[in-house]
């Protein structure tokens, strides 16, 4: 296949071409899906030197499974697996290593967010996306990398609680406390940016 | 409202309720503010993040992230060790190596228990289990089979010596 054909060509057929070891078709899959990799791993690492570095080591890891791939799942969802699964185990490794703060121990037991007063109003209502994306991040990065690890799996993986338990090694009912907390994090978090305007 | 109905509400604005209990919620909700207020608050949020991830891009030009990627791949494929394709013959020699050592137990085992001396033994030396001794003093017979793995070609594996 040459540069054109490969610019031109749909995944399936740059997927093919990559598992009998071309090279460059794989470069032009890289070049398509680069961003959307990226984007999964900072919202679950909120670090972009690390996110950079799991999106390489993701895509060295698609290159190497290449074969296993049969089509189930569109390519790039297939490889946003391998991220995702990439990212939760530097999230372990990095809990191992971490000592948890009183808040962070207080928002692992969990409770609190059973009694935090409804967020009547929207707090989104009226904001440019980008204001928007900027205080979503701000509020994702006040949450802890499990309860964080839920909502980017349900919201913008969109898994169901049972494949999130398999993907986090939790049971559904975890998944649904985890879920519920950090929205209702989430929101009381917007509204406390809105406050401060 | 307690806990679990709460759960209930994110649960069924997740369309992940049974229909039956989907229809409990939804009269649930018919009745009770606080529970259409939370419905509300969670959907809101849920609705923030659509499209959050949009416009996300890699701070890196593609020539120097792939550069990355093709040099750790490289790196890779020249570190691991080449498989060798196994022969045929190979193949079955992994097959035939264990089986011909398990008939050779047999076969000692059998003299043993219907032809053999009390002063028999079958030993396995520690250091290495795939030889395999059997001793038979009244006759001063002993048989020794050793088996190597059969992907270790330098060592064929040596037949049975019959040491008398």
């Amino acid at each position: 296949m040459t540069d054109k054909d490969h610019s031109s060509a749909e995944d399936s057929k740059l997927v093919r071409a990559a598992q009998k070891g071309d090279m460059e078709a794989f470069e032009e899959l890289v070049a398509r899906h680069r961003d959307k990799i990226y984007a999964r791993a900072v919202s679950m690492m909120r670090n972009e030197e690390e996110a950079i570095d799991l999106s390489q080591e993701a895509w060295v890891k698609g290159w190497q499974r290449l074969h296993q791939f049969q089509g189930e799942a569109s390519f790039g969802t297939w490889m946003t697996r391998i991220v995702i699964n990439l990212c939760l185990d530097q999230l372990r490794k990095q809990k191992r290593q971490r000592t948890d703060s009183i808040e962070a121990m207080d928002e692992e037991s969990g409770g609190v967010e059973r009694h935090m007063p409804v967020v009547t109003i929207n707090p989104t209502a009226g904001l440019e996306r980008n204001e928007l994306r900027q205080r979503i991040n701000k509020a994702l990065g006040q949450l802890s990398h499990e309860h964080r690890t839920v909502l980017v799996l349900h919201e913008f993986e969109e898994m169901e609680y049972k494949q999130i338990a398999e993907t986090m090694g939790c049971s559904i009912g975890t998944v649904m406390s985890r879920l519920f907390y950090a929205r209702r994090k989430l929101a009381a978090l917007l509204t406390d940016l809105r406050k401060s305007d | 409202m307690d806990y679990d109905a709460q759960l209930k509400v994110q649960t069924y604005l997740d369309g992940e309720l049974p229909p039956s209990e989907a229809r409990e919620v939804a009269n649930f909700l018919a009745r009770d503010k606080e529970a259409v207020a939370l419905l509300a608050e969670l959907r809101n949020t849920r609705q923030a993040l659509v499209g959050t991830e949009i416009g996300v891009t890699l701070p890196e030009s593609r020539e120097f992230f792939w550069s990355k990627i093709q040099r750790d791949i490289l790196f890779q494929e020249k570190t691991q060790p080449a498989k060798r394709p196994v022969s045929f013959f190979t193949g079955w020699k992994r097959l035939l190596v264990p089986v011909g050592a398990v008939s050779a137990l047999c076969v000692a085992a059998l003299i043993t228990l219907f032809g053999g001396s009390p002063a028999s033994t079958i030993e396995t030396a520690v250091a290495d289990p795939n030889a395999f001794t059997y001793h038979d003093f009244s006759t001063g017979t002993t048989l020794v089979w050793f088996s190597y793995p059969a992907e270790d070609n330098s060592v064929d594996a040596i037949p049975p010596a019959t040491i008398q």
